[in-house]
């Protein structure tokens, strides 16, 4: 009994630090514009639903969602069927500069995206995609953590099955998505995580590599809530739950992906 | 029959395309919350209507990072038509011939706008001036009274602010005679500066074959500056500034007129007043800047542009504008007469403040010495005990900088 | 044998060509940019060969920069990730409730970081909440707040990235601990295991690779730690990291762009070495996951 009582309090107190910045944001979210100072937030007894009506009105935050939304959801698809197909062949097919190829592919995350997005601004206008959504996904289209993260799975993984498979006459590509695809859901599950969030909150990027309101995503619209000189809080902060809230429901929804588990026979003889 | 008829189309399209062939400029600016981005629309709207040959597509950049997107732009030279440029920018791309030389095209307008002079670099108009930005000084009329002063008292001199601020620092430990900013870029120089010009310092001689950064006025102003950071300051940040002195709690601050939109929105009950930056004594001068309008290089639309931006400059746009953005002092030398201007005291305080001015040289490099000055400051207030030696230091990199 | 050949390069074609056009391009453009003095808005470029580089190696701004990115990486990574499994330890288990407390854990990772870091420097001002929390603890807060001293800025910032990156770090040990067989920790209480004997012998090696994939993730991510910086000190009171100085370098005050160019690729050959540190000393001969 003692031990619950311990372990519920440890949890609700790592909750309340983890919770209260967020808290705050809301409570700010729910503030008039301009009705008193940050600080007495907490005393205040006035609140409102019209930030988040300005938002959607003479704001487009509604088409910053969907393209949020839009661009996450096919980046994210589009990665765990590449990085997928991709680390499978890594993994399973010895290619000579195999090793090397995969240390470039890396190393193309270290180098930070100011260095980077000149050059990729050049080639986007050459392309002729920028300022449109392929901007938003073709260069995110597959990633190479995804790819290294399904080859290290995958390696690990007996090759027994997929021999079985094939004397049983099983073609090429059943085997590889009827049969490999289900046992790698951990580490899917672990890549559409890093692939979906990373975009999200993407907002250099976006930034540069597009300039009409059709094409915004929420980070950058964020942005505009900073001012000149003083920061619009309450659009900002509502703005900002707004761009918490789908990604809580997807992850609600996830969850029973990854915490289903991998009831038996994946790893198994 | 059949060559007839396709021959014909293809005809009524070429005509028809050419009636309806738009010139399609492209405006990128800054101004994109929910107050003010209903204007611009509007205006953009009523030059659509007013130029049917015309269209303005428009793009919103976000203060914090839409620099770098127009450094990009113009670097690989797909910039805008029209872009919204601050005073201190025009400099690196009029020196680079990005932005068009709109000397010719003002010739008639010189005399109807202020701020030309920040536009000019090398004798040529870069762009034309949008608003105008200074700063006063504000102060709390409460605090001032509390501490023993009567209503009639105006801090003009260095002495007045000096005495007003210790006696409100005396007051207990929460007041504070002076806000002082803590390091940040862009807004430490506009609180010091003030300081330095006032006190007739000068950056260059007037030859401008040496740095005069550390000289005896310069070290006066600073030491000013110092002694009501040590004595007297709240430090922290303009916003946190901004809000001690919006809850009463601080004597005399700089800032601008945004103030006066916050107090008007949040509906704060302070008494306060505006007043010239001090000098020495007599009042002073204070810092400069705006936002302009510059046509790029390699717009082909040099002329349309030009045409939308005294559209959009015009002295009855600029009273809208600054109506509800609550901007005190547009451009236009129209405008400012407007009566929205000349019945509020603030404003008028900030309209006369701008005739005792100082903008930054109109010099590519301004930016870097800027950073040179601020860090100076930063290491006189925060790190050292020493006056002298920090600025000389500084002194000698803005000489290296100018090659001098 | 040939048609998988053909299939696989089929499948790997949209990788290889976004790759190549999106990615190899800028980055050979970058590191050739590297060797000039390039700056923007410039129309002349010329080659300088290896002096940028040179020049970095002494450049103090730089190579305070360059510290402050070290303390900020070996600062945050241990307690990130340390943390992060405890947090994931925490919420594994079936009880009443887990769903929430998991959701209220990872939340603050989902939150655009400019938002939070706007929120933190809101909280890290002289008295706010976050300085009156610490004086009741007894300890003296910097006079000016956190974040505008020079002692404290950059630890405040480490302070808020471990805040914000635990819950989703958390989440991928989760992901990792719910893919070890219950079978082990069966066999293992048959024989008579500890809980302790089972964390050390089952659970910690097999989360191996999950913990090496957080670690790598993490140490690429933190390397390239600037939208914090931005956002809350813009560098100042020492706080300036490798990627902030690029970004003010070559995109703001100077435009430096040939010269920070340089800089990056300093910056990744370090993170490069630092990786690849982590996979030789984590490694296994058979990653059993």
């Amino acid at each position: 009994m003692v031990k619950k009582i311990l372990k519920y309090s440890t949890l609700l107190g790592i909750t309340f630090v983890m919770v209260f910045p967020l808290l705050w944001m809301f409570r700010v979210s729910l503030s008039p514009v301009g009705s008193l100072s940050i600080s007495e937030i907490w005393t205040s007894s006035s609140y409102t639903l019209s930030n988040y009506y300005d938002l959607f009105t003479s704001n487009n935050m509604g088409l910053y969602l969907f393209n949020s939304i839009l661009v996450g959801l096919i980046v994210t698809v589009s990665n765990i069927l590449f990085c997928f197909t991709v680390g499978y062949t890594f993994a399973r097919f010895q290619y000579i500069t195999n090793k090397i190829l995969f240390v470039t592919v890396i190393l193309v995350l270290m180098i930070p995206a100011h260095i980077i997005i000149i050059p990729l601004y050049l080639i986007c206008l050459e392309v002729g995609i920028y300022d449109s959504y392929l901007a938003l996904i073709l260069p995110w289209l597959v990633n190479p953590i995804g790819i290294f993260l399904v080859k290290q799975y995958i390696d690990s993984l007996p090759i027994s099955m997929e021999e079985a498979a094939r004397i049983d006459g099983a073609s090429e590509l059943r085997i590889l998505f009827k049969i490999i695809m289900p046992i790698c859901k951990p580490a899917l599950a672990v890549l559409a995580i890093q692939v979906f969030f990373t975009n999200w909150n993407s907002f250099l990027f976006p930034y540069i590599l597009t300039q009409s309101d059709q094409y915004r995503t929420l980070p950058v619209a964020l942005a505009l809530f900073q001012g000149h000189q003083a920061i619009d809080w309450q659009h900002l902060m509502a703005g900002s739950t707004i761009s918490v809230i789908p990604v809580l429901v997807i992850f609600i929804l996830m969850q029973k992906q990854i915490v289903s588990g991998i009831t038996g026979g994946a790893i198994k003889q | 029959m059949k060559k007839f008829i396709v021959s014909f189309a293809v005809i009524l399209l070429l005509v028809n395309s050419n009636l309806m062939a738009k010139t399609s400029l492209e405006w990128w600016q800054f101004w994109t919350d929910p107050t003010i981005k209903p204007i611009i629309n509007e205006m953009i709207e009523e030059f659509e209507t007013n130029n049917p040959d015309i269209e303005i597509n428009v793009t919103d950049l976000t203060w914090s990072n839409g620099h770098e997107k127009i450094v990009i732009a113009f670097s690989s030279d797909t910039a805008p038509d029209i872009v919204e440029l601050g005073s201190d920018w025009i400099a690196q791309f009029a020196s680079k011939n990005k932005i068009a030389d709109i000397t010719k095209l003002s010739k008639n307008e010189l005399g109807d706008y202020r701020g030309w002079d920040m536009a000019t670099y090398n004798d040529k108009i870069y762009a034309k001036p949008w608003f105008l930005g200074t700063r006063v000084m504000f102060y709390n009329k409460t605090l001032l009274k509390k501490a023993g002063f009567d209503d009639s008292f105006i801090p003009y001199k260095w002495d007045d602010l000096k005495n007003g601020a210790r006696e409100v620092t005396a007051l207990g430990k929460k007041y504070y005679g002076w806000g002082s900013n803590t390091a940040e870029k862009h807004r430490l120089y506009k609180k010091f500066m003030p300081f330095f010009w006032s006190n007739k310092a000068q950056l260059f001689t007037d030859d401008n074959k040496f740095c005069v950064l550390a000289s005896t006025k310069a070290i006066e102003a600073i030491k000013l500056y110092a002694w009501l950071h040590d004595s007297c300051g709240y430090v922290d940040n303009q916003r946190g500034i901004e809000d001690s002195f919006l809850d009463g709690k601080i004597g005399f601050i700089i800032s601008g007129d945004w103030l006066l939109k916050r107090i008007e929105l949040e509906k704060r009950k302070i008494n306060f007043g505006t007043t010239l930056i001090p000098g020495p004594k007599l009042p002073g001068k204070s810092f400069l800047g705006g936002e302009f309008l510059a046509i790029s290089e390699n717009s082909k639309n040099k002329e349309a542009a030009k045409k939308f931006i005294d559209f959009i400059t015009s002295a009855k746009n600029q009273v809208k504008f600054c109506k509800a953005n609550r901007t005190a002092t547009p451009s236009s030398k129209l405008a400012s007469q407007d009566e929205y201007f000349t019945s509020n005291p603030n404003l008028l305080m900030f309209n006369k403040q701008i005739n005792l001015s100082v903008n930054p040289p109109v010099d590519p490099d301004w930016v870097k010495i800027e950073a040179i000055i601020e860090e100076a400051v930063e290491e006189i207030i925060f790190n050292t005990d020493l006056i002298a030696e920090p600025l000389l230091d500084a002194q000698r990199k803005i000489e290296k900088i100018k090659g001098l | 044998m040939k048609w998988y050949k053909k299939t696989a390069f089929l499948l790997a074609l949209p990788w290889l060509v976004t790759f190549v056009v999106f990615w190899l391009f800028p980055l050979v453009y970058s590191f050739i940019i590297g060797f000039t003095d390039y700056e923007l808005l410039s129309d002349s470029i010329n080659w300088v060969g290896f002096e940028n580089y040179k020049t970095l190696f002494s450049d103090e701004v730089f190579l305070s920069s360059l510290s402050n990115t070290f303390i900020f990486v070996f600062g945050t990574i241990p307690f990130t990730t340390i943390i992060a499994l405890l947090l994931a330890l925490l919420v594994n288990g079936n009880y009443k409730g887990r769903d929430f407390f998991r959701s209220a854990f990872f939340m603050p990772s989902v939150t655009s970081m400019v938002v939070i870091a706007l929120i933190f420097t809101n909280l890290y001002q002289r008295g706010g909440y976050i300085a009156m929390l610490v004086q009741m603890l007894g300890f003296n807060t910097p006079e000016y707040g956190f974040l505008f001293d020079k002692n404290t800025a950059l630890y405040s910032i480490m302070a808020m990235d471990i805040w914000m990156s635990v819950g989703y770090y958390m989440l991928i040990f989760l992901a990792g601990l719910k893919s070890i067989p219950d079978e082990l920790y069966e066999a293992a209480d048959i024989s008579g295991a500890s809980q302790s004997k089972k964390f050390f012998s089952i659970t910690l090696p097999l989360l191996k690779p999950v913990a090496l994939f957080i670690l790598v993730v993490n140490s690429i991510k933190s390397f390239q730690v600037f939208q914090e910086i931005f956002v809350m000190t813009k560098g100042k009171f020492d706080t300036s990291t490798a990627v902030y100085y690029i970004y003010d370098t070559g995109l703001t005050t100077n435009f430096q762009f040939g010269y920070v160019s340089a800089a990056a690729y300093i910056l990744f050959i370090i993170i490069g070495l630092f990786s690849l540190t982590q996979f030789l000393l984590m490694r296994r001969k058979q990653p059993l996951w």
